[in-house]
């Protein structure tokens, strides 16, 4: 369905999907909310309209909700706003709400309540992939992803190949059963951040492990469906990869991606797949922690400035908020925290797929995949405005990067390199952007 | 029977029992909506960091609302929820000794009773004229002190009032900025709680005038606000004080900290 159009049963219909999310927790972001607006403060994307603060944009799903799930709402629902977008216009206004959020989680430690809107948000976003309103280049992935064929693109296809044989010269074995550890990396890690992954082969070399790689990128990122809210696509991508690492059976699968895909492995993949997992799940900055304690590891002292912009995924949800200062003190000489660093660690402002949807994304990606994206004007105006609403959404960690005087900013998170990227060099602020894996490997002594 | 005896003595049995059962049906839903799903295996944290994280939970967004928002925390925290509501509905002098009535176990709490106003134990003292009843010399002398230029009834009540009515102005200047940030709950709960604060005032002053029958009706009023209060608690935003709050704090803490070890 086009963008430019209006599906009123389609939009009925997608009410399922909604409720299909409503248990208890989901029933507190619901119901408990007073409407103080105090959310709205840490919002990057408040920056770009209040209209845009937490609590508005989780407010379309309360207004589906209401009408299913609260009795005097659902005899009167035009007196508390309750039921379905009516009109082109109204579904498109949802849809720019629900695209202003990167699922950060601030709104949730700065709600007085626990009320975590962007995981209503991203139910939102399912809602309206439903209803017909979903960005094409992120269809087109989720879609490819989920079909399990990346690699049948020639592009794609040439810049996973590429890396491959380069891995095979530094001797990676790739599907090696019982390994350790499985190091599992993804496309867009591939593509967008390679040194990354060079980086954390290094490392693994380096810190002699037994360890194996998969020879096919097993999702885009993680299951990218998640991002759109796609319950079934990401359902279909989860299994594969958890049968691909039941099938090596390593004790450990490790990461170098921060950003979602770690919380998706570590945290999300149990509850998607309905198992305990039987092996653990560690970030490249944790075997290099350990291995600093038993002085299995060592490192230059990296001249300059350097900093650490911590993945919302990574440490906000991750737990992994300290690690990396230890280990990035170990490895700089000067090494110093940005200034929310901590809980309330500042969003980059293009995370939960903002970043590789924008315009300039799309261009890139038009370019390695050889083809056009067709897409219509209303998409294209919404895709223009979302671009412009992430530059102001990041400014604000930007100022932060520039008022630390850092010359290098490490991070670890392949969206948020890519918005850092876009966002520093939008503001002219002048930095090195690094992989942590990447930087470590190129400081090992 | 006017609306003073409809608000003492009928009315309380039937407000308890909506509000029980409000309390059921709340509480309810949370077992019914509630899904097991296999969790991932937590990371360990200290349990000191966890105990101090656990304070943080609460106290990080009293911190944000300082830094971030000064009005808020001035108007709504302040004199709204630590001046306004809880001193003046738990504390008041006229609430300890009606509590004390329904519930004898309240009177406990009489010593920390607070005066109407800033006079009325001094001049109560001063006038030598000696309590009815033996109930109401706890209220005279008060354990406050001098404290009672603070902590005294009208004061307290006005600060609430400010409170209340700047939530309804920002919630107006929003609706203007068309930031649809209002629902109709908002205003049935600041609508409610400003009668209520203003009908208590007058009730205390003997506004409109001292008539018997206008005191009785005006009294009658606020309290049968006060139990409309209590009965919809459990179904509108009132329920974040019995229930919201603490278990949203709790299952943030949970999640965050405890489960993904963000410390
Ligand atoms: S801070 Fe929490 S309670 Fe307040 S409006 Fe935002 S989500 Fe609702
Ligand atoms: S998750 Fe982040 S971006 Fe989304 S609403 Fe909350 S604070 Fe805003």
């Amino acid at each position: 369905m086009s963008w430019e159009e209006f599906n009123a049963e389609k939009v009925r219909s997608a009410e399922a999907y909604a409720l299909r999310h409503l248990d208890s927790v989901m029933l507190h972001f619901f119901e408990d909310c007073v409407n103080c607006g105090l959310c709205e403060i840490n919002c990057p994307y408040t920056a770009a309209g209040e209209e845009y603060g937490p609590v508005e944009k989780a407010e379309p799903l309360r207004k589906i909700y209401r009408r299913h799930a609260q009795i005097v709402p659902k005899l009167f629902p035009w007196l508390f706003g309750a039921g379905a977008p009516k009109s082109k216009e109204e579904l498109d206004k949802w849809v720019e709400k629900a695209y202003r959020c990167t699922n950060c989680g601030l709104c949730y430690t700065t709600c007085p309540f626990g009320i975590h809107s962007g995981e209503m948000i991203k139910v939102l976003r399912g809602y309206l992939a439903k209803s017909g309103r979903i960005p094409t280049l992120l269809k087109l992935m989720v879609d490819a992803e989920a079909s399990n064929t990346l690699l049948e693109n020639a592009g794609l296809r040439g810049i996973w190949e590429d890396a491959v044989s380069k891995l095979k010269e530094e001797g990676v074995e790739f599907n090696k059963k019982n390994a350790k550890y499985l190091y599992i990396t993804s496309l867009a890690e591939v593509m967008m951040t390679p040194g990354s992954v060079f980086g954390a082969v290094k490392l693994f070399k380096k810190l002699n492990l037994d360890w194996t790689m998969p020879d096919k990128p097993l999702s885009m990122r993680a299951p990218i469906g998640s991002l759109a809210g796609d319950d079934e696509a990401t359902a279909i991508v989860a299994r594969r990869i958890y049968d691909y690492i039941r099938e090596i059976n390593p004790e450990y699968v490790v990461l170098s991606d921060g950003g979602y895909p770690y919380t998706f492995f570590r945290f999300d993949l149990p509850r998607i797949i309905g198992e305990k997992p039987t092996f653990k799940v560690v970030h490249v900055v944790e075997l290099v922690e350990e291995a600093l304690k038993q002085g299995k590891l060592k490192f230059k002292k990296a001249a300059g400035k350097v900093t650490w912009h911590s993945p919302c995924k990574m440490g906000r949800f991750g737990g992994l908020l300290e690690e990396p200062v230890r280990v990035l003190s170990e490895a700089s000489s000067d090494f110093v925290k940005l200034k929310s660093h901590g809980s309330f660690g500042k969003c980059c402002g293009g995370g939960s797929s903002i970043a590789c949807i924008v315009p300039p994304t799309q261009q890139m990606m038009e370019k390695v995949m050889g083809t056009s994206i067709p897409i219509s004007g209303t998409e294209k105006a919404f895709l223009d405005k979302l671009y412009k609403d992430m530059l102001v959404a990041g400014k604000a960690k930007v100022d932060e990067i520039r008022e630390s005087g850092a010359s290098v900013v490490v991070t670890s998170c392949v969206g948020c390199m890519h918005t850092l990227s876009m966002t520093t060099q939008a503001y002219g602020v002048n930095v090195k952007l690094k992989m942590l894996s990447e930087f470590l490997s190129e400081n090992l002594e | 029977m006017d609306i003073l005896d409809f608000a003492i003595y009928v009315a309380p049995p039937i407000v308890v029992a909506i509000f029980l059962l409000g309390v059921g049906y709340r509480l309810g839903r949370y077992l019914f909506f509630w899904k097991r799903r296999p969790s991932a295996p937590r990371r360990q944290r200290p349990l000191t960091k966890l105990a101090v994280g656990l304070v943080m939970a609460f106290v990080d967004p009293l911190i944000q609302t300082l830094k971030h928002r000064k009005g808020d925390f001035v108007g709504a925290l302040v004199a709204l929820h630590i001046l306004g509501v809880i001193p003046l509905i738990f504390l008041l002098g006229q609430h300890v000794a009606m509590f004390s009535y329904w519930i004898p176990f309240y009177s406990v709490l009489r010593p920390l009773a607070i005066p109407s106003s800033i006079t009325s134990s001094s001049l109560t003292v001063a006038s030598g004229v000696i309590p009815a009843s033996d109930m109401s010399w706890g209220f005279v002398n008060t354990l406050w002190g001098p404290l009672v230029v603070i902590l005294n009834g009208d004061l307290l009540a006005i600060l609430a009032i400010l409170g209340v009515s700047y939530k309804i102005g920002d919630k107006i200047v929003r609706l203007v900025h068309r930031l649809g940030n209002a629902r109709v709950g908002d205003w049935y709960a600041l609508a409610l709680l400003l009668a209520i604060l203003v009908s208590g005032f007058m009730a205390t002053h003997h506004l409109p005038s001292g008539e018997i029958g206008t005191y009785r009706t005006v009294l009658g009023v606020h309290i049968t606000l006060a139990e409309l209060l209590v009965a919809t608690l459990p179904f509108t935003k009132f329920w974040h004080f019995v229930f919201g709050y603490w278990y949203g704090k709790l299952h943030e803490w949970y999640d965050l900290k405890f489960s993904r070890g963000s410390l």
